[in-house]
């Protein structure tokens, strides 16, 4: 069910470019070196408004104040470092904000306990290495490399599942905003406007484990989750709708009272208890965030448009619903039906149809 | 006459920039008049808050003289355009007058509008009066929204305490309160009509004084009024001025009016007051760097500030840090087009930068800086009510200056002579301490609250923690009301206290109070009343607590150096009382048992402490009667009897024939083990010792059938539940060599938690109601 959504990612310089060119076009404010739009234009991009007549979507759905201050960060030279848990657009707000400000999100590291000091100064063309010898053509730059060059945003996924090695090796770079490649004898200084935008998930440990030498590289702001339903229906409601719109599936969004009993389900499975607090829940072993609910409603468009009607029925709903939530068979398998059977069923019978759907496949 | 303009400035009246700029416009205009929007009777306090010595935050506070005390009060800081006016016109020796209302007026009004008629009438109003407060709330989140800034506050500071030049300011406020004040009459009018009136009262006196002052002789564009931003606009001397005839017409009450000092806390809405900021000491830095002519440095004052009280606190943070969350907080600025940043900026700067992204780490550290501790000092010699005087004068004597802040601190007192010095004042220091501090309790005066101490030292240390608030200055103020001093204003209290006292225990609390205040007429008094309710009193567990109040006070009088033997024919005479209401009392059930069985223990207290005064043998003979009695509350006879056991009363064959007699089988359960719960509630040592006594319960209870046995283990459940875990391990033993299992195993075996399925239904046992048998 991934599929649609992963096969067509375009970068968000390339799904927005519209936006981006009518920004730029009427951006009155002074753009800092090495920024594609003015401080005022970006925040726009992400919070929304209109420019020029072309309506600008917001991207970000939240406080705006978050974004402000990320923008600030951004101003001042800092790097940033996005946190929170997982789904709450960390990645996406590092990726439309290098998009604004850079014009080119695609310069990524992804973190993972592999990531190697090569991955994030350069590495060598060893054919050519030992062709040649050090040489510019040998040279791998790493996209933090690529970034300082040209006075860019390079983004690091994940940053707190790198080795302390890795996290030393960056803390260096962003104090000293310059690589020496002592191989070719000379040294790379980061051109103007060159930044860090970082992210990482409370729910991993490394965050806590992250050094404090690197942490103070920093500026850290924290991406809370959506603190009510309705925040979080519209967030989901507009992604749904834009990512259908983007990847062109065939089938009709789902409606608001779908939207919200999914919304529904997913906050109080992650919460632990019923939205009236009434009733303990017992949460599944996976994430269950904005975004898995995001992509379980685009993943139930696909369904409904190859195999079903076009239109969403609860049976595809049910299936991705099965889908997100029993990820670890045998436990979740419970938890799911202990769900089903002590808050859902009792919901009365607009919820009948889907109590059904899901009894069916759980079982 | 009409159209004569003088010189309107608004102002918000807690605005740095206001204060600043008002400055510089006096400077630039020369007024010889200035006039302040403050009450028209409080004229002569304008050169007393700029005397030398004055720090403010302080306050003008106008009370009723009469009870009960209504108030109003006028806070003022050094950031105050106001205060700031009464500083330049007395340096230029300009006239300087306040031109409101004057209080008997505003107070009698205030009075008229709260009290406003009937009950539903009030109700009404009360809701209109919240709809109006709502929308109002709205309206200035709209414009925060429109302004593009994160809350109203931001939008003001951005847009009005940054403003460039004098200039700047006086016409953007005064054009956004003329707006404001057009956008909400008509809810106004329509919600709050009560306050329009009040409005137009006020504005139409203010006119009046405007024009009492042109016709003095001062030069219309020499007269400078300043007033809150909102009344600028009415202040038109084109609209009529109030007559002599409708001053006349306006009600009043008497009042007096006062200063006091006042706090940074008090003046943040933290603490609810309506024209209070959140920030007083964030302003207060902000006003002194615009005096220095520096407002540019505030950003790095404030960080660095904040980074010292975190590494204060032990959480390091460094100078490269500081430096960042400034440029953060400037780049926040930036992005709203702003000059500099507001209080929000820095805040938010302050939680990425140096809280690393975490508001709880930097939470208690912007508390600090923002709102802070301060208080302000009013020197010895401004005008003060007698009383405050009076309070000033016996912290100073008594050496507790140095608690009067707003920051709470311990005080611990030792009330015994201090034979290590010299002078009797010093002897006694702590003593005294206690005396005021008990006083200024009767007062309600909350300026110390009294802790408990461990028991050993009861007698003689008392911990206190002191701390001083507007509020407990407010209510210093009141009690002038009742007396010049705090000891007259005490005394005065106590006299009215017993006036209304109709019970027993009350009139012996106050007692003990008059002695703590060290009041001897009080307490004359009080003895008085006390002896008259004793002739009537009919209620045993008043008596015994009256009784040993005045017990306490015979046998630790002398600590507190006051003649206490006077009190002794009253204890006798109570005890005797108490003790022929015993046997009657106890016929009670069972929830009365409890209070019960605490009173017999103060009775017996008694008995044994003042054995060589009160009639201890009839007591006794009492306690024997009821503990020998089946017809009283079986939980109160146990008791009595466990203390005739414990006294060695009962010889142990009697106590044998008791037990057996008490826990035969046929005798029903909450009566054999309710009577077992109260032997159980005294001296278990004796119990423990006497291994009859649980062969007998053991036997009792194996007796009982299914029901009447569920019903007993409540009571018995409730007695061992009191036994020390060591006194519950010697029951199993006996227990365990009763039945021959061998002492270590059934020890485990009743020691363990209860199961689940236990638990269960025991708790439902518990909540079965036995009341009805
Ligand atoms: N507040 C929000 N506004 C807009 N979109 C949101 C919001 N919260 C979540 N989303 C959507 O959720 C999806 C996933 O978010 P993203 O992958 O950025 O999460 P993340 O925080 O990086 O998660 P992880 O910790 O798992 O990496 C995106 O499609 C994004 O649009
Ligand atoms: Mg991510």
């Amino acid at each position: 069910m991934d599929q649609a959504t992963n096969v067509l990612r375009l970068s968000s310089e390339r799904l927005y470019a519209r936006e981006l060119e009518a920004l730029a076009a009427v951006d009155q404010g002074a753009k800092p070196p090495g920024w594609r739009l003015s401080p005022r234009a970006a925040l726009t991009f992400i919070t929304g408004g209109e420019a020029g007549g072309v309506p600008i979507r917001p991207k970000y759905i939240g406080n705006k104040r978050l974004v402000e201050m990320a923008i600030a960060t951004l101003l001042t030279d800092r790097a940033l470092l996005l946190i929170g848990e997982p789904g709450t657009a960390k990645s996406w707000l590092s990726e439309n904000l290098t998009a604004a400000i850079h014009g080119d999100s695609s310069k990524v590291i992804q973190g993972t306990a592999g990531t190697s000091e090569e991955h994030i100064r350069y590495s060598w063309n060893y054919a050519l290495l030992l062709a040649q010898g050090p040489s510019d053509q040998a040279l791998i730059k790493s996209p933090i490399y690529r970034a300082m060059e040209e006075g860019g945003i390079a983004r690091f996924e994940e940053i707190s599942r790198c080795a302390s090695e890795v996290q030393d090796a960056l803390i260096s770079i962003l104090s000293e905003k310059t690589i020496s490649i002592p191989e070719l004898g000379r040294e790379l200084s980061a051109a103007k406007g060159f930044s860090v935008i970082a992210t990482a998930n409370t729910r991993d440990r490394g965050v806590n484990e992250m050094s404090a030498a690197l942490k103070r590289r920093f500026n850290i702001i924290v991406l809370p989750a959506p603190a009510s339903i309705d925040t979080e229906v519209d967030i989901v409601n507009r992604r749904v709708a834009e990512i259908a719109s983007s990847y062109e599936l065939q089938a009709a969004l789902p409606d608001e009272e779908a939207v919200r009993k999914v919304v529904t389900i997913f906050r109080e499975l992650r919460g632990g208890a019923t939205l009236d607090n009434k009733e303990k829940v017992k949460p599944p072993s996976g994430v269950i965030s904005t975004a898995e609910a995001i992509s379980l409603l685009t993943g139930s468009m696909a369904l409904a448009a190859s195999f079903g009607t076009g239109e969403i029925a609860d049976e595809d709903i049910a299936a991705c619903l099965q889908g997100a939530i029993v990820k670890d068979e045998e436990k979740d398998r419970l938890v799911w039906k202990e769900y089903l059977d002590n808050v859902m069923k009792k919901r009365g019978s607009e919820w009948r149809s889907l109590y059904n759907a899901c009894k069916e496949l759980n079982g | 006459m009409n159209g004569e303009r003088v010189r309107v400035f608004g102002v918000r009246h807690l605005s740095p920039a206001g204060a600043y700029h008002l400055r510089a416009y006096l400077d630039k205009v020369k007024p010889t008049a200035v006039l302040v929007e403050g009450p028209s009777d409080a004229n002569a306090f304008i050169g007393q808050l700029t005397a030398h010595g004055v720090k403010p935050p302080v306050a003008l506070l106008a009370y009723t003289d009469r009870l009960p005390v209504r108030t109003l009060l006028f806070p003022l800081a050094a950031y105050s355009p106001e205060y700031q006016a009464f500083v330049w016109a007395n340096k230029r020796g300009a006239l300087c007058e306040f031109i409101d209302l004057p209080t008997d007026r505003a107070l009698a009004l205030l009075e008229l509008r709260e009290s406003g008629g009937e009950d539903d009438a009030a109700e009404e109003a009360g809701e209109k009066r919240r709809t109006y407060a709502g929308w109002q709330h709205s309206l200035y989140e709209r414009i925060a929204e429109l302004a593009d800034e994160p809350d109203y506050e931001a939008y003001w500071e951005r847009h009005y305490e940054h403003a460039g030049s004098q200039e700047a300011y006086r016409q953007a406020i005064h054009a956004f309160s003329g707006s404001m004040r057009e956008l909400t009459e008509a809810e106004e009018r329509a919600f709050v009509p009560q306050e329009i009136a009040y409005n137009g009262l006020r504005e139409a006196y203010m006119r009046r004084r405007i024009r009492e002052t042109l016709a003095a002789g001062h030069e219309p564009d020499r007269i400078v009024v300043v007033t809150g931003a909102h009344h600028a606009s009415a202040l038109d001397l084109s609209l009529p001025a109030m007559t002599d005839a409708e001053f006349g017409k306006l009600p009043s009450v008497s009042t007096s009016l006062t200063l006091m000092p006042y706090t940074y806390y008090k003046l943040s809405s933290h603490s609810g007051y309506g024209a209070g900021n959140q920030a007083p000491a964030y302003y207060q830095l902000f006003w002194e760097c615009l005096n220095a002519g520096k407002p540019e440095r505030l950003p790095t004052i404030y960080m660095t500030r904040l980074a010292t009280l975190l590494r204060e606190s032990g959480t390091y943070r460094s100078t490269a840090s500081v430096i960042e969350a400034v440029r953060m907080a400037e780049a926040l600025a930036s992005l709203k087009g702003g000059s500099r940043p507001t209080w929000k900026d820095l805040r938010d700067a302050a939680v990425v930068c140096l809280g690393n992204g975490d508001y709880a780490v930097v939470a208690e550290a912007l508390a600090r800086i923002d709102v802070g501790t301060a208080i302000g000092k009013l020197p010895e010699g401004v005008s003060q009510t007698p009383i405050q005087n009076d309070l000033n004068r016996e912290l100073k004597r008594l050496k507790l200056e140095k608690y009067k802040t707003a920051v709470a601190q311990d005080l611990e007192l030792d009330l015994r002579e201090n034979r290590r010095v010299k002078s009797e004042d010093a002897a006694y220091l702590d003593l005294n301490r206690s005396v005021l501090l008990h006083r200024l309790a009767v007062l309600g005066i909350g300026f110390a609250r009294k802790q408990a101490v461990r028991q050993e030292s009861a007698s003689w240390a008392e911990r206190w923690v002191l701390q001083w608030s507007p509020e407990a200055e407010i209510q210093t103020v009141e009690s002038t009301l009742k007396g010049e001093t705090i000891q007259i204003a005490a005394a005065y209290v106590i006299h009215e206290r017993l006036q209304q006292c109709e019970n027993l225990a009350e009139a012996a609390k106050l007692i003990r109070v008059s002695c703590e205040c060290r009041l001897v007429e009080a307490m004359t008094e009080a003895t008085r009343t006390l002896q008259e309710l004793a002739v009537e009193a009919g209620s045993f567990e008043q008596i015994a607590g009256a009784a040993s109040e005045l017990s306490a006070l015979v046998r630790y009088g002398s600590i507190r150096r006051l003649e206490t033997e006077a009190l002794v024919p009253l204890l006798k005479q109570l005890f005797l009382r108490g003790a022929l209401l015993l046997v009657d009392a106890a016929n009670c059930n069972d929830d009365a048992a409890r209070g019960m069985a605490a009173a017999i223990q103060q009775m017996h207290a008694i008995a044994q402490e003042h054995h060589e005064e009160v009639d201890e043998a009839l007591w006794r003979a009492k306690l024997r009667e009821l503990a020998m009695r089946d017809d009283r509350n079986a939980k109160l006879s146990g008791f009595a009897f466990a203390i005739l056991l414990e006294r060695d009363e009962v010889s142990a064959d009697e106590c044998s024939q008791e037990v057996s007699r008490r826990l035969s089988p046929g005798v029903p359960a909450d009566l054999g083990a309710g009577w077992f719960e109260g032997l159980s509630m005294r001296n278990r040592y004796a119990l423990l010792s006497r291994a009859a006594l649980w062969e007998q319960l053991d036997l009792y209870v194996q007796s009982l059938e299914d029901e009447p046995f569920y019903r007993s283990l409540v009571f018995l459940r409730r007695a061992f539940a009191e036994f020390e875990p060591r006194e519950r391990a010697s029951v199993t033993e006996l227990l365990g060599d009763l039945w021959g299992a061998g002492a270590e195993q059934t020890s485990e075996e009743l020691l363990q938690p209860l199961g689940e399925e236990e638990k269960k239904k025991l708790d439902e046992l518990n909540e079965f109601d036995f009341g009805d048998l």
